[in-house]
């Protein structure tokens, strides 16, 4: 498109450019850029829609593990005289967001698909959500908060009720509160692994690397965090030490942290199944049909490009101020074309 | 204007990384998946429950609270077999306090600064009015436990014998060797010259334990227990373990039982309570019914959960194949 176009492409939400015999300008200031007009059915279909939904499972998450990891201090204030003790080591809260759960919500957002590129071209109804704003909202977001709510209150309770008037198998002490800090943080790393493990639906390699070595990762750095050398090279700032060997051997931590996994995940995989059932809305529908399409051997006809000369329209210039849209689509301002002769001889 | 050959290096490669094409699995929980993982983990929960309510109640445990009693009479009916700890329990006591916690000094602890140079963590535990550094330093060290309890079986009518207790061994392994180490391992008095003992303290650090050096100054066992700051404000820290000689091979058999408490710890000035509890042990445990409570309850949850979702999932699909015909 021409020059005259750049303004229009940068007061655009997302500004498309099609590069051609006008000129690069427009092409420079877009932020797409393609060299034909029908490209855009992908750029829509697939790789937009496939954006939305990334975005949307990437906020929804990150505002998850978030409200876990901060609302379990409101729970631990009614029992540590308001003061604000943390529940947490002071270096599992500077690792939580950067090393431990970076990589796995970073792979859900570069790699997720939840249908594949043929099923989005073939059902254009799956772009409506986006359209209408279904994946994240309001109503999203109080989803995610009560769900954070509720489990940062397993979260704290569980590993609370089990210590609380207990001891080690040998008699010694597990109710203090490096062993208290040492089940809540393991839990929640664990939880937040399940849960975005439930989340990603389409598993690459690269998915379980991430998801996984982020978990194994987390126990490296706990082993060395809380190993005799470190902690007795710097003992006032790597007070942890011994608190890893001697609570892990204990089995009613690791019952402790099955139960509040269980506790967590379940009822988000609850509702995750009996939505599309009971409260379908439009989308479920078609993730149903494709479901059953993928069942049955694959008949499924992908249009194929067809360029009939004919058919060809001239280019269109969709305006970014309000009004002007509906006119151009309307057809009114084609030329109505006359009836063509038929250019195949007939036999007579 | 055409693109020539420098368009071509616009263009994101043909890999299957840049071209959203990895090898990949999709996932996806058909009914039947989700209604086996249902039943199948409050299967696993209710077991479970079950399981650690036996080992629970197989406990014995005794809390007896001798408030303002300097001597408590009492008839243990049941004979707890196998070994039988002693704990002091506090009522209201938050060492969980945000200030509290910090307040220590580990390189004290560790035998290396015993001067206590850099630290201000410890304040106003820190040095004392006369300047001098106070070992060990901190609100913690200083509110230490220090009630003397000894249990006293009745052999016969009028014969009293102390109930043979262990003082070692109290402590996690790592606490007691590696975390708490004595600035030297004789001469001990020597190496705390310069320092003063905490002011609710009744003797100095070294003082503690003088019959055994493996149990004094740092090491001390008592010190040990209460420098693991519990996490909630009632608490119990072991005291003693039963040292199986004697009368008591089997554990404490059935009989009358005395305590003889020094009432040393002021639990009434902080609203706070205290008392003594004798307990046996098992694999899971302390006597808490909690964690056996809430896998029973989850299991019986999720199973009838299973059932529910399975009855709407059949109702649905019914609806779904009457909508299609």
């Amino acid at each position: 498109m021409g020059a005259n176009d750049v303004s229009m492409i940068k007061a655009a939400h997302i500004g498309v450019g099609i590069s051609g015999q006008e000129g690069m300008q427009a092409m420079l200031n877009s932020d797409f850029a393609f060299s034909q007009f029908c490209y855009l059915q992908r750029l829509l279909l697939v790789h937009g829609r496939w954006s939305y939904n990334r975005m949307c499972k990437f906020l929804s998450y990150f505002f998850y593990k978030n409200f876990v990891f901060t609302l379990v201090h409101f729970w631990y204030a009614f029992f540590n005289g308001f003061s604000a003790q943390a529940v947490y080591d002071t270096w599992f809260i500077t690792c939580y967001n950067l090393i431990y759960t970076s990589l796995p919500v970073l792979g859900l957002s570069l790699f997720e698909q939840d249908v594949n590129e043929t099923w989005s071209l073939h059902f254009p109804e799956l772009y409506i959500p986006g359209q209408h704003n279904l994946y994240f909202n309001k109503k999203e977001f109080v989803k995610c908060l009560i769900h954070g709510i509720y489990s940062s209150f397993v979260l704290f309770f569980v590993p609370m009720g089990t210590i609380y008037n207990s001891e080690r198998s040998d008699g010694k002490d597990i109710s203090d509160i490096q062993t208290f800090c040492l089940i809540v943080q393991t839990s929640l790393i664990w939880m937040v692994t399940v849960q975005i493990a439930l989340k990603t639906t389409y598993w690459t390699m690269i998915s379980h690397f991430f998801i996984w070595g982020s978990l194994g990762f987390y126990f490296c750095i706990l082993f060395f965090l809380y190993s005799d050398g470190l902690c007795l090279m710097f003992p006032s700032i790597f007070q942890f030490l011994g608190v890893a060997r001697n609570t892990m051997n204990q089995s009613q931590i690791w019952l402790s942290l099955i139960l509040s996994v269980i506790l967590c995940v379940i009822p988000a995989f609850g509702y995750q199944f009996l939505q599309p059932l009971v409260w379908p809305v439009n989308v479920d529908k078609v993730f149903d049909r494709i479901n059953h399409c993928k069942t049955r051997p694959p008949q499924v006809r992908v249009r194929t490009k067809l360029k009939h000369p004919s058919l060809r329209r001239s280019a269109y210039a969709f305006s970014h101020k309000q009004g002007f849209g509906a006119l151009i689509t309307s057809g009114k301002t084609t030329k109505t074309k006359p009836n063509k002769k038929n250019s195949f001889p007939v036999k007579k | 204007m055409n693109w020539g050959g420098g368009g071509r290096k616009l263009m994101p490669d043909n890999s299957a990384m840049k071209q959203q094409k990895l090898p990949a699995h999709q996932l996806h929980f058909s009914a039947r998946v989700v209604l086996t993982i249902f039943f199948a983990t409050g299967v696993f929960c209710f077991c479970m429950g079950v399981i650690l309510i036996l080992s629970a109640q197989s406990i014995q445990e005794i809390e007896v609270c001798p408030i303002l009693l300097y001597l408590f009479f009492w008839y243990w009916g049941l004979n707890p077999g196998g070994d039988v700890y002693m704990y002091y329990k506090l009522y209201g006591f938050y060492q969980n306090h945000y200030r509290y916690v910090l307040s220590r000094s580990n390189n004290q602890l560790v035998g290396k600064d015993i001067m206590v140079r850099d630290v201000e963590d410890c304040a106003p535990f820190k040095v004392s009015q006369n300047k001098t550094p106070i070992a060990p330093c901190g609100a913690i060290a200083n509110s230490m436990f220090n009630d003397t309890i000894i249990l006293s079986y009745t052999l016969k009518s009028s014969v009293h014998i102390q109930v043979p207790m262990l003082k070692t061994e109290l402590t996690w392994w790592t606490d007691k060797y590696v975390k708490f180490q004595n600035p030297s391992l004789i001469n001990l008095s020597d190496r705390f010259v310069g320092t003063e003992k905490p002011p609710y303290w009744q003797a100095p650090i070294y003082e503690l334990d003088t019959s055994d050096p493996g149990n004094n100054g740092f090491l001390n066992d008592d010190f040990i227990v209460w420098m693991r700051t519990a996490a909630f404000p009632t608490f119990k820290k072991l005291y003693r373990r039963l040292y199986r000689v004697q009368y008591f091979m089997d554990g404490l058999p059935a009989g009358n039982y005395s305590f003889n408490i020094s009432y040393n710890f002021p639990v009434t000035r902080i609203k706070g309570e205290k008392s003594v509890v004798l307990s046996t042990l098992t694999w899971s445990g302390g006597s808490s019914l909690f964690l056996g409570l809430a896998y029973t309850v989850t299991g019986a949850f999720l199973w009838l959960a299973s059932f529910a979702l399975m009855a709407i999932h059949m109702t649905m699909k019914k609806k779904k194949l009457s909508y299609r015909r």
